[in-house]
């Protein structure tokens, strides 16, 4: 256990030591703020309007919650879409160009906590950048009353969320000695999910259903309307598992081949 | 110590080593040879447990790889011959992770450390990053690395290669200096490293085991003729004959001339004593004898004869 620790402690000032932590830090940052802004002020004119028009104000039962924070995150799947990749890209792939993985393992160490500790450096970066975000709703409550319930639940789906996209991106990084292919087949890999949901308009009802269900950015839904369903948990929990176990063969597979 | 039996290991279908057997006693220091692409680095990373076998066993710190390989890895030290760094980390640093993830913790760590970066002359760049370091000193690193946790068993895969001379001498010094308390498997291409270092040498070639001894019954075990060179003053058939007729001489070559001097060549029976004879022949022959030496074979030398003789067979072979 103690050595998933000391992987994951590197893995953190290692990607602290690159120009890569910061590039996504701030880009995570700023588009999170444009959206932010951009909702918040959408609102504020949309308040204007209807404060001069109760009836359709009554009808139209807008929060803050629901007017400022759901555009938000609804739009983090996006922004995760293109900053996840580049997140994991190096995870395994610098080991196996620099050659440090042989070194890894042929030390003392199983594979499982090889894996465990490099997935915990992202999630926890992914924690942080998450804590960033906080400020949101606080400012928002500051002017408005937020419902807090709600906000939990979104943060609860759009932390699962972000885990299953970076399994998505360790297990890439595991392929390949070469970090733009990894970055570049994990976002494959999570835009083909994304565009399963388009795909599901096209095609007959039962098929729908199932494209519907694999697609990832939709189970993002419910949570951030406050419904925390377990079909959603259930579902993003086994794209981790599924994405880590792969990962893992991949590590045996390399061992054979080497 | 170290124990390999029957090991066979295939990349696909081509085969990089088949069925090699060797051992290694305690506190022994064993030179692996062998020309490129032979299978060196193949066996070592087998008994490292960085990769299983095709088939075939090896035991190391006399426990079985493939059993129990968190307890093998553990009591090995091992470079790999790329010698693969974390370039963004700093020399202690990297040796302090490490060590760490070898189990070793807290002020044992750091006296961990602290030894090795001493006994392989990394005082200057302790806190450097790797990255920025000459190409000697990440070889150090390296091998710093290797030692860092204390193992009973080294496995060092061409630790001198890219060092200029007396970077050699200095990291073959060290090595020498571990000898008696740990058991090392050394590869390298530099020949003279493994007379002065090895107790030992394994050859490989061509995936298989060509030559497994002490260093001195290397040359015993070349099958072949002495050379002698024979240079007289005086009528070269005279001499040529006389020295054919010496018991023992198989063969005698005239290989020029020059001022009147006559130079052979003389095969002899492989380990008998001609000089004298030879030396006599000349008077006989009404000649004058300017030079009378032995060629050596030098270490290079066997060990080309070795990979070439086993060419050899295999020509033979394949012409039946
Ligand atoms: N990953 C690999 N995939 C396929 N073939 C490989 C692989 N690694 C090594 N080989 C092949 O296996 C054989 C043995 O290689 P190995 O690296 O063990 O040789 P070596 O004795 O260490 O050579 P050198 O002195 O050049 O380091 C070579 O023919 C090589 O081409
Ligand atoms: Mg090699």
């Amino acid at each position: 256990m103690c050595s998933v620790w000391l992987i994951c402690k590197r893995e953190l000032a290692s990607f602290f030591f690159s120009p890569v932590a910061y590039v996504v830090l701030a880009a995570w940052a700023f588009l999170m703020g444009i959206f932010f802004s951009g909702s918040f002020f959408n609102y504020a004119l949309i308040s204007m309007q209807l404060a001069r028009n109760p009836q359709a104000a009554a009808q139209m039962n807008i929060t803050p919650t629901s007017a400022v924070l759901e555009p938000v995150f609804a739009s983090v799947s996006v922004v995760l879409l293109f900053l996840t990749p580049i997140l994991t890209m190096r995870l395994f792939s610098e080991e196996k160009k620099l050659g440090t993985i042989e070194l890894l393992l042929t030390y003392p160490l199983r594979d499982g906590h090889l894996l465990a500790g490099k997935f915990l450096s992202v999630l926890l970066l992914y924690l942080m950048m998450l804590a960033l975000t906080l400020i949101y709703p606080v400012i928002v409550g500051l002017h408005a009353t937020v419902e807090w319930g709600v906000v939990a639940s979104a943060y609860l789906g759009v932390f699962l969320l972000g885990s299953a996209f970076l399994s998505v991106g360790v297990m890439a990084s595991s392929w390949t000695s070469n970090q733009i292919i990894a970055a570049t087949a994990a976002f494959m890999i999570l835009l083909l999910s994304f565009i399963l949901d388009f795909m599901a308009a096209s095609v007959g009802a039962d098929l729908a259903a199932v494209l519907r269900h694999l697609s990832i950015g939709l189970h993002l839904r419910n949570a951030i309307r406050g419904v925390i369903d377990t079909r959603d948990v259930i579902y993003l929990l086994n794209i981790n598992i599924l994405c880590l176990f792969l990962a893992m063969r991949s590590l045996e597979y390399y061992r054979w081949r080497a | 110590m170290i124990r390999v039996e029957g090991l066979t290991k295939f990349y696909g279908s081509v085969p990089a080593i088949e069925d090699i057997s060797f051992r290694v006693e305690r506190g022994e220091i064993l030179g692996f040879l062998g020309p490129n692409g032979a299978g060196k680095s193949t066996t070592m990373r087998i008994l490292t447990g960085f990769m299983p076998p095709t088939s075939g066993s090896a035991w190391v710190a006399d426990m079985n790889v493939a059993e129990r390989p968190l307890e093998v890895k553990r009591s090995i030290g091992y470079m790999p011959e790329s010698n693969p760094l974390y370039l963004d980390m700093t020399v202690t640093a990297y040796l302090g992770y490490m060590v760490s993830l070898k189990g070793v913790a807290g002020a044992a760590r750091r006296d961990a450390v602290a030894r090795v970066v001493g006994s392989c002359g990394l005082e200057s760049v302790a806190s450097r990053l790797i990255g920025h370091l000459s190409k000697g000193y990440r070889q150090r690193v390296g091998l710093a690395q290797s030692l860092v946790s204390d193992p009973p068993v080294l496995i060092l895969d061409e630790p001198t290669s890219g060092l200029d001379p007396a970077q050699i001498i200095e990291i073959r010094n060290l090595i020498r200096s571990l000898k008696g308390s740990r058991t090392i498997i050394l590869s390298t291409h530099i020949l003279p490293e493994v007379s002065l270092v090895c107790d030992r040498v394994v050859v490989i070639h061509q995936g298989r085991v060509a030559f497994e001894g002490a260093l001195d019954s290397l040359a015993t075990s070349v099958k072949e003729d002495d050379v002698l060179r024979v240079s007289a003053i005086g009528s070269a058939e005279a001499l040529q004959g006389r020295l054919s007729a010496v018991p023992g001489v198989r063969q005698v070559r005239r290989t020029g001339a020059s001022n009147g001097e006559v130079h052979f060549e003389v095969r002899a029976e492989r380990g008998r004593e001609v000089r004298p004879a030879l030396a006599a022949a000349v008077p006989a022959a009404s000649g004058q004898l300017t030079e009378l030496r032995r060629e050596r074979l030098t270490l290079e030398d066997l060990f080309v004869r070795i990979v070439s003789g086993e060419r050899k067979h295999e020509g033979e072979a394949a012409h039946v």
